[in-house]
């Protein structure tokens, strides 16, 4: 992956929020998921995001990721202010600017390893050919060069999750957003997932990573606090801390609505 | 998104669900063949009778008194009186002049079976002229004889044959004695095209049997008078002869006895021709339309299933938005998918519909007519109701929030 890194090396922010508002109606009741954050993402950083159910941390993520349009204040990423788009110029910022990486891997069932890689680029008009072999790669780089014909339901869930991230990687993003990558796994796949998306980050790429666990979290360079839609408090990981293995402290059971809604359907 | 790519995961999508693919497909498949089958079907019929007419009566101008003046069809008021043939005889070009008048018989008896019949055709040796005999030869006028069709020989227990007697019992109970001279095929022209000619048919001298009569009013003496009378005129002036048969009309006892509301017609082979045409296309159109209707009910079809596709991909179409497809490259896979359902049934729908037209033509004993340009039609509407069909779910899969979509089990 070190190929990569001078693909992304621009110069400054790669992502720019400011006094970020995000408001649902939900029935009678206004839902204020966002109250006004504020944040960037240097070039090449890694970020992680804590908070309890509720907090707004998807909430955030979807933003970022040109997923969901603010109610009020800013979001640039690559430079590009998100909040006035178009859909259509939403949507080739979500191909272009971002990858995903979920949970739940959202990997597209009746598609091969090599065409879930390679599926973004076609909303880019990449030929077939070029495409395949970018995916082919990818899949290499992730060490699953030997599953490239394989369809999902043929993968493990660690598997799944590593070409969750080739696929993330393929249309040369200026972010990756990572929603609880370790989810769905168990934790020794969870440890392997995440060593994936530090060579990630390590290769230059700008990772912003939604989590529930410290241990995660704190592979990081910074994780931050997020607390009923505002930011608690910023936390820079030293390299001491990273080892202590400990559950996020913040993470109360109860959960709300929407929470549990997300959860319910995993 | 380039095209290849949106056909091959359409392609991928209905493949995935086979059976219910290959309903909805049936569905298409069932209203295209249908559709197909009667133009077929319409085009075989049309092409005989239309051809038939032109081929063995293009020289003959049909003259009738008409209710509305549509002529061909209508039964006719009995106007032509025998000074009028004459008249018509004497016009330029005009080889014969044959009538034709209607008798009222209620049986005919052959050894000792009897049929009902309604009526006999009246008429004179001429019209038999190009007609080929299967036995014996015509009548004579002035004699106790008859021709019948080769339906009407064999109506009897014992087939009717040339030389027998066969009675006829006529309206008051009169009887006649007859003696079969011929025998021969299908109407003698008195219907300008053989397929309906399958008919059983009587044919009787008008002399000494036809007894309708009127006073003439130009001769002021008792006449026979007939409702239909062919002019058969020489071939190179058809057209001709039926502009001076319809100047000579006016001065006719026909113009004369013709009336009220009705109208005296002189048609060419080619006008029926255009009329049967005109009915058969009519007809065809009808059929067809009740045939539309199966490829509604396939065009609902692809739309359910479209709809059932969209709800379940939910979930697809999120991962779609996320990896950046625009709004309209997702309604433009769901479109895709529901053409290709719609082409598949066309496309399938042709053959089968062909063979059904087969079918239905040799049933009816007609030559098999295609129609190609109607199949080009089919599969263009084959395309078009599952565009249509697609368009509300494609329209439904664009609108999928995509953060809603991804949370979707």
């Amino acid at each position: 992956m070190t190929d990569r890194a001078d693909a992304v090396a621009r110069p400054g922010d790669a992502v720019v929020v400011a006094d970020l508002v995000r408001r649902y109606q939900r029935g009678i009741d206004t839902v204020e998921a966002l109250r006004g954050i504020s944040l960037s993402l240097p070039e090449g950083s890694y970020t992680a995001v804590m908070g309890p159910s509720g907090s707004g941390k998807s909430t955030l993520l979807n933003l970022v990721g040109g997923l969901d349009t603010p109610t009020g204040g800013s979001v640039a990423v690559g430079g590009t202010e998100l909040s006035t788009l178009s859909e259509p110029e939403r949507a080739r910022v979500r191909g272009e600017e971002v990858g995903f990486v979920f949970q739940t891997f959202n990997l597209m069932p009746r598609l091969s390893a090599a065409e879930n890689v390679a599926f973004p680029l076609v909303f880019r008009g990449v030929g077939r050919a070029e495409r395949m072999d970018r995916a082919r790669e990818l899949l290499a780089d992730v060490d699953l060069a030997d599953r490239t014909d394989h369809r999902p339901n043929e993968l493990s869930g660690g598997q799944r999750q590593r070409v969750a991230i080739a696929r993330a990687l393929v249309g040369d993003p200026t972010l990756v957003l990572a929603d609880e990558p370790t989810g769905n796994v168990d934790t020794e796949t969870g440890d392997r997932v995440m060593s994936v998306l530090g060579a990630v980050n390590d290769a230059g790429n700008t990772l912003l990573l939604v989590t529930h666990e410290r241990h995660v979290a704190e592979r990081a360079d910074r994780i931050v606090h997020l607390r009923d839609g505002a930011i608690q408090r910023i936390e820079d990981v030293t390299d001491a801390g990273r080892d202590s293995g400990s559950t996020d402290g913040d993470e109360p059971d109860a959960r709300d609505d929407s929470e549990a809604r997300r959860r319910g359907g995993d | 998104m380039d095209a290849g790519e949106t056909l091959r995961l359409g392609a991928r999508a209905i493949r995935a669900h086979k059976l219910r693919s290959a309903l909805t497909v049936l569905g298409i498949l069932i209203g295209i063949a249908a559709v197909v089958t009667f133009v077929t079907f319409g085009a075989s019929l049309q092409a005989d009778v239309v051809g038939q007419i032109e081929e063995t009566s293009a020289s003959n101008v049909y003259l009738v008194a008409s209710e509305d003046g549509d002529g061909f069809g209508g039964a006719g008021q009995p106007v032509f009186t025998e000074a009028d043939l004459t008249t018509f005889r004497g016009i330029e070009g005009v080889r014969r002049v044959v009538p034709r008048g209607i008798l009222a018989v209620t049986a005919i008896s052959h050894r000792g079976d009897t049929v009902a019949r309604t009526r006999a055709t009246a008429t004179t040796p001429d019209a038999f002229a190009s007609t080929t005999f299967v036995a014996g030869d015509s009548f004579e006028l002035g004699r106790e004889e008859v021709v019948l069709n080769r339906r009407a020989a064999t109506l009897f227990a014992t087939n009717a044959t040339v030389g027998d007697t066969v009675t006829l019992t006529l309206g008051g109970g009169r009887t006649r004695n007859l003696t079969v001279v011929g025998i021969i095929e299908g109407s003698a022209g008195q219907v300008p095209f053989d397929a309906f000619g399958s008919q059983p048919r009587v044919f009787v001298p008008t002399d000494p049997l036809y007894d309708t009569v009127v006073e003439s009013p130009s001769t002021g003496a008792n006449q026979r008078v007939y409702p239909q009378v062919t002019v058969v005129a020489d071939p190179a002036q058809t057209t001709a002869v039926r502009e001076r048969v319809e100047r000579a009309l006016p001065g006719t006892d026909a113009a004369a006895l013709v009336p009220e509301g009705y109208q005296l017609v002189a048609q060419t082979s080619g006008d029926l021709a255009d009329q049967v045409e005109e009915i058969v296309t009519r007809l065809t159109r009808f059929v067809t339309g009740i045939a539309v209707i199966a490829l509604i009910v396939g065009a609902v079809g692809i739309a359910n299933i479209m709809l059932v596709s969209v709800t379940e991909r939910t979930r697809e179409i999120g991962i779609m938005k996320a990896v950046g497809a625009r709004n309209r490259e997702v309604m433009g896979l769901f479109l895709t998918e529901a053409v290709l359902l719609g082409l598949l049934g066309a496309a399938l729908g042709v053959p089968v519909g062909i063979l059904g037209g087969w079918a239905a033509a040799a049933y009816a004993e007609i030559p098999l007519t295609l129609a190609p340009g109607w199949f080009a039609v089919a599969v263009v509407v084959g395309i078009v109701v599952g565009a249509l069909a697609g368009l509300y779910p494609a329209w439904r899969a664009a609108r999928v929030d995509p953060i809603e979509a991804l949370r979707y089990e």
